[in-house]
């Protein structure tokens, strides 16, 4: 969303932050009636009248945020998100830079990580259940493979398009062949590793709620409880309707909340790209 | 004759920064994209340390040299009667000339690297022979070489005629189509040419024997204990074309391909509907400053959360399986495709709008022919990951809830036991999925026939 | 084929401009920033102001708001008698009257060479679309680029691109073509046959030309006039008559009076280059 410069309160004022208010209360009202429209006017709206209303939702969360095993929920998605993550970014990020520098490693190694791309995280739930100790582990591991491909293929990307300028300038200058690395690779390649993260950050949630839903809902019983997902499955499961959507809004706050940590990171890592 | 220094790499393919460099060098500066690049494929690289001899005065001359990185140092004989007899040569900066005057003299001067340099090198016959099949090309070049010499190499212009470009009979003539005569199928095979010329396929097929043949040796040969229950690459393949699987599922079975037609059905419909509403919805984001600060943050609000959150909530609205299935993969394509086709919109240079408007043309004009060809880019790249984020979306909701399909053939073949369906199915998948991606990617390039000239000719 | 002609042009109803005391001021998150300070010049029909400065003095506001692109502050901008912006009406409406040439090139890329230069005339509506793509034949076979009517500007070279751009708007019969640094980005050798190619077009097309430059050489061999422009906020510092007869062609840079005006104008270009510079403005 664009801000105009300056303060949180001073954007308030603003008027994109009015029209952005109207919007959301009119989605809400309209949501509201939506809803209720069975009980208030004889006739339900197809697809939104099954769909509890925002009071009942709210009402519901207020109930929740005194439960405990709620913020376990989300402790649990989140642990798993982050390790997910981290995982991707460790292994991915020297990958993308070898086979960026490489033109041989990445002859070999690039068309493989093609092959295997396009098959779907998901679909590696069975194989990784199959390999795998613990239920956790495979869970990790397919999380782990949501972000690996976004944070690879964009590392490449960035650190292949460096002007080829920069190492003629260092070349001129005297640096060997590790500090051109260090010292332009690296940092010329960093904002498009900051994308690949933010953007990995994204598909992850995306896989641990939909591991968790189908571990531990789906066709596979037991296993690994907890987490946002599974707490959106079992209210599906236990009727509690109001619950699936507060499990929804709380799951993508808690995305949003690591994007832009991402995003602030981000900034912090690469000054340079803040615009005069 | 030339001392011993390593022999120049053989002329390859076109590369890019050669190109480049060319275009940089004076002489070369008038040259169009195809000719350009021609030039550029007979040019050889070389790399000397620093205080190299390159040539010496009074040496044959055959080869024109061009700086590419370094530097050079390049000294007349007195009896060459230049005003400067010393000069130091940079990058782009072009010697060797001899190799293209008249009288085909021998080296006017002694050239030394400086610092470490590269170099590329052209045989000067060579350089005519192409020049001659574009003669107004050719004689401009020519001429620059000859303004190149008086002005920058200060000899007089008795001493140094440059050759002119002779317009060859026909018959001896390579005729090569010119860049706007090359069909797309013409630059695709030329493409195509190139890469095979490259290391490139090679070390491809040497990635997958690694892959495959590590995958081989853990489950069956050495039988590793992580993949003790996992099949190995020969039973997935016996099972695969089996007339008669074990598991029920091979290329003969008529199963296999339901499976695919379901999953490629779902996909299909998702996907055109998200894109009927998704790009429309994308191009008025992106155009309208109102719209956009109306809607983009409810929109923005709902996009963050997974798709698969929504699966509860889909089975209630829809009390069909396989209208939530649906829903759930078009709502993800429909997220992506909108954000990508407002992020084209916005990506557009405002004096494409300007010299529009400047030319006459009303709003709905230039939003018809600026914005809507000049968003097709970032449209397209928001198209391929539509799909794969449909492809995505539909085997987590096939997984969870619905019949056939290859999301559910996974799912079913891990509960019943028969793993190497489960492989079989993860196979299919990648390779619908990438079918599905690359007819997207196709249908663009077609659309969009600027901009692949534009990128195979690497003009700017 | 040219007319002699020393300066100025001849016909008075055609694109002549009249800034009168503009002044635009930014406000960037309430920090006003004034680009143009009282700035006022006449330019008579038909003929070719350069305008020099250094970089981010303001010159592209003033050429913006001629455009239509740009609003001012105060002040007025007339052509041929008719107000352009002013009082009651901050910002000109943009027209093929007055056309701009854009610094890095506004060829649409997704269009054919041909395709770009029948641009105008096709969406006015005016001609026929048989008759706009004869025209825009004939125009390109006239300025010497028949041949490339069906490549699209990224296959061809950059110097060719600019003359299909202006091509493109000769189509439309402007009264004034507005350029903002066009050969900028262009090496010297290409930047002197662009030269010539544009003298050329100009003595078949007597259009005003209001042309943006920071190059004192490429300023006094087009120009019938040269107004030298403060460092930001803009106003003119100097105007001389160049007084070099046209027809010009590259002999003229040799030329006696070439370098007396170099030498009398260089000193106040390089002493507002220094300001500048000073100033930290980045090129705009």
């Amino acid at each position: 969303m664009k801000k105009s410069s300056g303060s949180f309160w001073k954007w308030f004022g603003s008027r994109q932050a009015r029209r952005a208010i109207f919007s959301l209360v009119l989605f809400v009202l309209l949501w509201e009636l939506a809803s209720r429209s069975k009980a208030w006017f004889g006739v339900e709206t197809p697809w939104i009248g099954k769909i509890p209303a925002p009071s009942a939702v709210l009402l519901s969360w207020s109930g929740l945020v005194g439960d405990m095993s709620y913020w376990q929920s989300w402790v649990m998605s989140g642990m798993r998100v982050l390790s997910g993550f981290f995982a991707a970014m460790i292994i991915g990020i020297p990958l993308g830079l070898a086979m960026a520098v490489s033109r041989t490693f990445h002859g070999v190694a690039f068309p493989t990580f093609e092959v295997l791309r396009p098959i779907p995280p998901l679909a590696w739930v069975p194989a990784s259940i199959i390999f795998w100790p613990t239920q956790e582990m495979s869970i990790a591991f397919v999380t782990f493979l949501g972000a690996f491909y976004t944070v690879v293929i964009n590392v490449v990307g960035g650190a292949r398009s460096i002007d080829v300028r920069y190492f003629q300038a260092a070349q001129a200058m005297g640096s060997s062949q590790w500090d051109i690395f260090r010292r332009v690779v690296f940092p010329a390649a960093l904002p498009s590793i900051v994308v690949g993260a933010a953007v990995g950050m994204g598909i992850t949630w995306e896989v641990v709620v939909a591991a968790e839903m189908i571990s531990g809902g789906g066709s596979q019983s037991g296993g690994a409880g907890g987490g946002l997902g599974f707490f959106i499955w079992n209210s599906y499961l236990g009727g509690s309707y109001e619950q699936i959507v507060v499990g929804m809004i709380s799951i993508g706050i808690a995305g949003f909340i690591c994007s832009e940590a991402l995003r602030h990171f981000g900034s912090y890592l690469t000054p340079w790209l803040k615009r005069r | 004759m030339t001392p011993a220094s390593p022999p120049p790499a053989p002329a390859g393919a076109a590369d890019a920064d050669m190109v480049d460099a060319l275009r940089r060098a004076l002489p070369f500066v008038s040259l169009g994209p195809d000719l350009l690049s021609r030039v550029a494929a007979i040019a050889r690289r070389e790399s000397l340390g620093p205080g190299r001899r390159i040539y010496n005065a009074g040496d044959a001359s055959d080869d024109i040299y061009i700086v590419l990185s370094g530097s050079v140092q390049h000294t007349f004989g007195a009896e060459v009667g230049a005003k400067d007899a010393l000069r130091i040569l940079v990058p782009f900066e072009v010697f060797g000339w001899a190799a293209l005057l008249e009288d085909r003299p021998g080296r006017l001067a002694t050239a030394t690297t400086l610092q470490h340099a590269e170099l590329a090198r052209i045989n000067g016959e060579e350089l005519m022979q192409l020049l001659s099949a574009d003669p107004a090309a050719g004689q401009a070049v020519m001429n620059s070489f000859a303004t190149l010499i008086n002005t920058h190499y200060t000899v007089p212009e008795t001493r140094a005629r440059v050759r002119e470009v002779v317009r060859l009979p026909a018959a001896s003539r390579r005729a090569l189509p010119s860049a706007g005569e090359m069909s797309a199928l013409q630059l695709n095979l030329y493409r195509i040419s190139l890469w095979l010329k490259s290391p490139k396929p090679y070390l491809m097929i040497v990635g997958f024997i690694i892959f495959i043949g590590l995958w081989y040796y853990a489950s069956e040969v050495w039988k590793l204990p992580r993949f003790k229950e996992m099949p190995g690459p020969t039973v997935v393949v016996k099972e695969w074309f089996n007339p008669d699987p074990a598991y029920g599922l091979s290329v003969y079975t008529p199963e296999y391909y339901t499976h695919i037609w379901n999953s490629v059905r779902r996909v299909s419909i998702a996907f055109v509907l998200a894109t009927a509403l998704g790009v429309p919805f994308g191009l008025f984001l992106g155009w309208s400053p109102k719209f956009r600060e109306y809607v983009f943050p409810v929109f923005e609000t709902l996009r963050p959360i997974p798709i698969l959150a929504w699966v509860p909530l889909a089975i209630l609205m829809f009390t069909q399986t396989e209208s939530s299935v649906i829903y759930l993969t078009f709502l993800a394509s429909f997220f992506a495709t909108a954000l990508n086709t407002m992020l084209g919109v916005q990506s557009i240079d405002e004096s494409y709008t300007r010299a529009a408007a400047c030319l006459g043309a009303s709003k709905w004009q230039v939003f018809r022919e600026v914005i809507v060809p000049g968003s097709l880019p970032f449209v397209f790249t928001g198209l391929q990951i539509s799909v794969g984020v449909a492809w995505f979306s539909l085997v987590a909701a096939e997984m969870v809830s619905g019949q056939y399909g290859l999301g559910y053939v996974i799912n079913t073949s891990y509960t019943d036991v028969k793993y190497p369906t489960i492989v079989i199915g993860m196979i299919t998948l990648g390779a619908v999925g990438y079918s599905t991606s690359a007819l997207v990617r196709l249908l663009g390039d077609h659309l969009m026939q600027w901009r692949v000239r534009e990128l195979a000719l690497g003009a700017r | 084929m040219a007319v002699k002609m020393t300066s100025g042009g001849t016909d008075a109803t055609k694109g002549a401009i009249r800034i009168d005391d503009v002044v635009k001021v930014y406000d960037p998150d309430g920090a006003a920033v004034m680009a143009v300070d009282h700035c006022s010049l006449d330019i008579a029909a038909g003929e070719i102001c350069m305008i020099v400065g250094p970089s981010g003095c303001g010159k592209t506001t003033l050429l913006n708001a001629i455009a239509g692109f740009h609003s001012i502050s105060s002040g007025a901008i007339y052509m041929d008698g008719e107000m352009l912006c002013g009082p009651g009406k901050p910002i000109a409406e943009p027209g093929s009257d007055r056309i701009v040439v854009f610094q890095n090139g506004a060829l649409f890329p997704w269009k054919t060479n041909l395709e770009n230069v029948a641009f105008g005339p096709l969406m006015q509506g005016k001609l026929s679309k048989k008759e706009v793509y004869e025209k825009a034949r004939a125009m390109m076979a006239d300025a010497g680029l028949s041949g490339t009517e069906h490549n699209y500007p990224g296959e061809v070279s950059s110097g060719l691109r600019r003359r299909v751009e202006i091509v493109r708007a000769l189509m439309n019969d402007p009264k004034v073509l507005l350029f903002d640094e066009p050969y900028r980005a262009l090496d010297s050798l290409t930047k002197s046959v662009m030269h010539e190619a544009l003298l050329d077009i100009y003595y078949r097309n007597k259009v005003t030309i209001f042309f943006i430059t920071h190059d004192l050489e490429e300023a006094i061999f087009l120009g019938h006039k040269m107004v030298i422009m403060t460092t930001r906020p803009c106003k003119p510092k100097k105007i001389l008559t160049i007084d070099i007869p046209h027809p010009r062609d590259y002999s003229v840079l040799t030329s006696r009076r070439f370098r007396e005006l170099m030498e009398e104008t260089s000193g106040a270009v390089h002493e507002e280059a220094r300001k500048a510079f000073a100033a930290g403005e980045k090129e705009g």
